[in-house]
């Protein structure tokens, strides 16, 4: 057992767990979190494929890849929390 | 300062784009000086690939696979001419769309997400690394779901909403397979995807990222979210958006296959399934769509089926047709559908509704917006002599000389399908017996009909020059050299 | 020869695997929200034991931190709406059909085959693959900076970067987009007491946050740290209504936004010519205009993500928005 072959289990395990979340869920927030979940789980897996033997010296490029994606996702995740907000409040509005 | 094309493909819709933001009053002018500058690139890009056939820039001086090179070949400078060239006509269309003080927002808030959007498929369209892949197809996402709501309406919330749940998990089982490509083969250009040994990672790295492209490209039975998305955009925003936007995933999609060594009879076979499930599915559900701009979207479904069909047609020893192909089928539907969603915007802007079963009783007949999209249809149904009908010819042609029937078969179902859900539409447009008041005076026809038409009859009359489009496609062999 | 690290690695994986499952199953979606930061906090924990420590700061402070607080603010906006932020029992907040069981079964089931399926590959791939490592050592000196990762994010890979800036702008413009002058929830108010530590903690955590983007070059850190770090200085000052956003600062919003994209596509273009391609930086200014870069791109992720929080564009009231409304 080393820690890329755990953590690398943990991150499949987390997107899986994800995905079942993304397809399943029916609140939307809940939704998101899934998603997020996944996310997460893309990025385990490149930070452990960056990990080598001797620990000090990982490979760069995927840890720049993983900063990249977790810039990408929070952006998306705005836009769809600002979509989640303003139907909110349409629907609420229109129910009244 | 440097010359070379593939850069300002890239950078002068993103300076645009900054430029509307800032200046929201000159958006309109900004916004098409910089979607004409940037046909202008392609058009110099289209130059070069023309005189040596391939064109590579490797970024930042760093060859790849450290650095990421920008990369032009037939295939992709014609998909930036088909995405520059439908862009500046939906462009002049949006003008008539958005014109006037109510529309000032969508006007002010149109041009960055469209320029963005441009930046994002030409940079899919030039790109050579699988990561970078990933953030441009990020980048389209978010400004096509941008558009998908630009209208505010609650139905179009609901549907963009809806589109960046799928948007965001395309992406990101993508990014997983991205993971699992850097696990076997550890680098990220496609180039070096061609030499990898298959192995479990590669074959599971391959399947997400299929999976993702898919759900993005809205293939069947991941197309739920397209519909409702493409129905309730504004016009021109549903032109970029089934026009334009799901070939970028399909253009990965076709270069991923091209690249990776492990395609199968199996895995084909499998996609052409799911081609033709998608045309039977989406056909009936076109025949069933009560609204035009609904009946046009399902009609996108059917498209990405048959394309997916053309990937098929072959088997995996004819790839080398198939891709090609698909590659034409993906250039006419571009060009006509873009053509079809503004005319219907057109219709729908004069009668005030889309309903089909109300078209014949409007008493305004726009009538060139109406011939439009007849024409367009021709094209999408595949009639001569169009370039939908030169695509759908090679690939009955190929699934019949490689003895593959079925795939003949279910084709002409699918034509057959077309052929009936565009005649409820017709039927609307020629009938004139229900209607209660006389036909207006001079409503037949606006300025704004022009665009559209342009782009009709281009999907027309590209099937007239069909050979050296072809022999333009494959310049700097995207498809590999012919057997 | 068992690390004793591996328990800890297992403790740490299982409880992260855990907690995934919690943010999904737990009924409260406030609780789901906080169980979620927890879980990105101990992730964060698992890449430092990676030795992946710039990953680690970038995932705590902005996929964590930031998406926790757009999360919580989401949350506050829609029990406003709803009418329920003083009936915290009302749990689901869209209109929810409970899904059969028969359905959560089978698509537990489909996902967990999904797992095993990436976990066989993952297993059976080579464990220590090639990599980026050679070639990134080679590159280094002539990078201009001496920290791998900001090597590769503003060197190599700098169209990434670049278009990851991009992201954010379409970001913040499709919210703005978005989001129009309805009805908004007032922000949730803070205390006197948080007021005076608002007053006290902002200036150390722009000294954070600047330290970050400088000491980027040389070690872990980097405008993305640095900017979330500086966003949360935005955060503090919208929810202490120290700063509240009005429609005559939208110029400079805008131009805030693009600051960072804009002079990062500049210097990108002008450096070439002369032999050199797009992002070709000359070695000896090559350290200069990746500060000048980073330290744009960091006020540009800083305001962007700050308005990410906040929203809706700050449209005066009875402006043309009212009459597109209704």
């Amino acid at each position: 057992m080393t820690p890329d072959m755990i953590y690398g289990l943990t991150g499949i395990a987390v997107f899986a767990i994800g995905l079942a979340g993304a397809l399943c869920a029916q609140d939307r927030l809940r939704r998101l979190l899934a998603l997020k979940l996944c996310s997460m789980g893309a990025g385990f897996l490149l930070v452990v494929a960056a990990w080598r033997v001797p620990p000090d010296a990982p490979d760069p490029v995927p840890h720049a890849l993983v900063i990249t994606g977790i810039v990408v996702v929070v952006s998306a995740t705005a836009v769809a929390l600002a979509l989640i907000r303003r139907l909110q409040s349409l629907e609420t509005r229109d129910d009244d | 300062m440097t010359t070379d094309p593939m850069t300002f493909a890239l950078f002068l819709p993103l300076f645009g784009a900054m430029a509307v933001f800032l200046l929201p009053r000159a958006s309109v002018a900004i916004g098409l000086a910089s979607v004409a500058a940037t046909c202008g690139a392609v058009l110099f890009l289209a130059r070069d690939v023309l005189a040596k056939g391939e064109v590579m820039t490797a970024l930042g001086g760093w060859e790849a696979p450290l650095g990421i090179a920008l990369r032009a070949d037939g295939l992709s400078v014609t998909m930036l001419s088909m995405t520059c060239a439908v862009g500046l006509l939906v462009s002049l269309g949006a003008l008539d769309s958005f014109k006037g003080t109510g529309q000032m927002r969508t006007r002010q808030y149109f041009w960055p997400l469209w320029l963005l959007l441009l930046t994002g498929m030409n940079g899919v369209y030039l790109g050579t690394d699988i990561f970078n892949l990933y953030v441009m197809i990020e980048v389209i996402a978010l400004a096509a779901v941008g558009l998908t709501v630009l209208s505010g309406t609650r139905a179009a919330l609901r549907a963009g909403l809806e589109y960046m749940y799928a948007s965001i998990l395309g992406a990101l089982l993508f990014l997983l397979g991205v993971g699992f490509v850097y696990l076997h083969v550890g680098r990220l250009d496609l180039a070096g995807l061609i030499e990898a040994e298959p192995s479990g990672a590669l074959s599971a790295a391959l399947a997400l990222m299929v999976v993702g492209l898919m759900l993005k490209t809205a293939l069947f039975p991941l197309h739920f979210w397209l519909p409702a998305a493409h129905a309730n955009a504004t016009a021109p925003a549903s032109a970029l958006l089934s026009g334009l936007v799901v070939k970028a995933a399909l253009y990965i999609f076709l270069r991923l296959t091209m690249y990776m060594p492990l395609l199968d009879e199996i895995m084909v076979t499998s996609m052409g399934v799911l081609g033709a499930c998608a045309v039977l599915w989406g056909g009936v559900q076109a025949l069933r769509a009560e609204r035009l701009k609904l009946l046009v979207a399902w009609s996108t479904v059917v498209q990405i089926g048959l394309i997916f069909i053309a990937f098929a047609h072959a088997g995996p020893p004819g790839l080398h047709e198939s891709w090609k192909v698909a590659a034409l089928l993906i250039l006419a539907h571009g060009v006509a559908k873009a053509a079809m969603f503004m005319a219907a915007g057109r219709i729908r802007a004069e009668l005030g509704h889309d309903i089909i079963r109300d078209l014949d009783r409007a008493p305004v007949r726009p009538t060139l917006a109406q011939f439009t999209f007849a024409l367009a249809a021709i094209s999408i149904i595949g009639l001569p002599p169009s370039l939908g009908f030169i695509g759908k010819w090679s690939l009955l042609e190929g699934a019949m000389s490689s003895g593959y029937w079925h795939w003949v078969v279910v084709t002409m179902i699918g034509t057959l399908l077309s052929v009936a859900y565009f005649s409820r539409v017709f039927a609307g447009f020629l009938r004139f017996d229900r209607m209660r008041n006389p036909v207006a005076e001079h409503q037949g026809w606006a300025l704004a009909d022009l665009p559209p038409l342009t782009l009709a009859l281009a999907a027309i009359g590209l099937g007239l020059v069909a050979a050296p489009v072809l022999s333009f496609i494959e310049l700097g062999y995207p498809f590999g050299a012919a057997p | 020869m068992t690390d004793p690290l591996v328990i800890f690695d297992l403790l740490l994986g299982l409880s992260i695997v855990a907690l995934a499952l919690a943010v999904l199953s737990v009924r409260d979606l406030f609780a789901a929200i906080v169980l979620f930061v927890i879980f990105g906090l101990l992730s964060a924990l698992a890449w430092v034991r990676l030795s992946a420590p710039d990953v680690a700061l970038a995932e705590a402070a902005i996929g964590t931190g930031v998406t926790g607080a757009l999360l919580l603010k989401t949350l506050h906006h829609l029990r406003y709406v709803t009418g329920t932020l003083d009936r915290p029992e009302a749990m689901n907040l869209t209109p929810v059909t409970p899904v059969p069981m028969p359905v959560l079964w089978v698509n537990a089931a489909f996902c967990g085959l999904i797992a095993l399926g990436l976990a066989v590959a993952f297993l059976e791939a080579p464990k220590v693959g090639p990599g980026f490592d050679a070639l990134v050592a080679e590159a280094m000196p002539a990078s201009g900076v001496d920290h791998p990762v900001t090597a590769v994010l503003l060197n190599f890979r700098a169209y990434d970067t670049l278009m990851e800036v991009v992201v954010l702008l379409a970001a913040v413009i499709a919210v703005w987009q978005v989001e129009r002058g309805l009805s908004e929830a007032p922000a949730p108010h803070l205390g006197e007491v948080w007021q005076g530590f608002a007053r006290l903690a902002l200036p150390a955590i722009v000294v954070v946050g600047t330290y970050l983007l400088w000491v980027g070059a040389e070690a872990p850190g980097g405008a993305f740290q640095g900017g979330a770090v500086l966003a949360s200085v935005g955060l503090l000052l919208l929810l202490s209504r120290f700063y509240v956003p009005q429609p005559a600062h939208r110029g400079i919003a805008r131009l805030a936004f693009v600051l960072g994209t804009g002079v990062f596509s500049a210097v990108a273009l002008l450096v070439s010519g002369g032999g050199r391609v797009a992002f070709e930086y000359p070695l000896e200014h090559a350290k200069t205009l990746i500060l000048l870069i980073e330290g744009l791109v960091t006020i540009s992720i800083a305001v962007t993500l700050a308005a990410l929080f906040h929203g809706r564009e700050p449209v005066a009231l009875g402006e043309e928005e009212r009459r597109n409304d209704t």
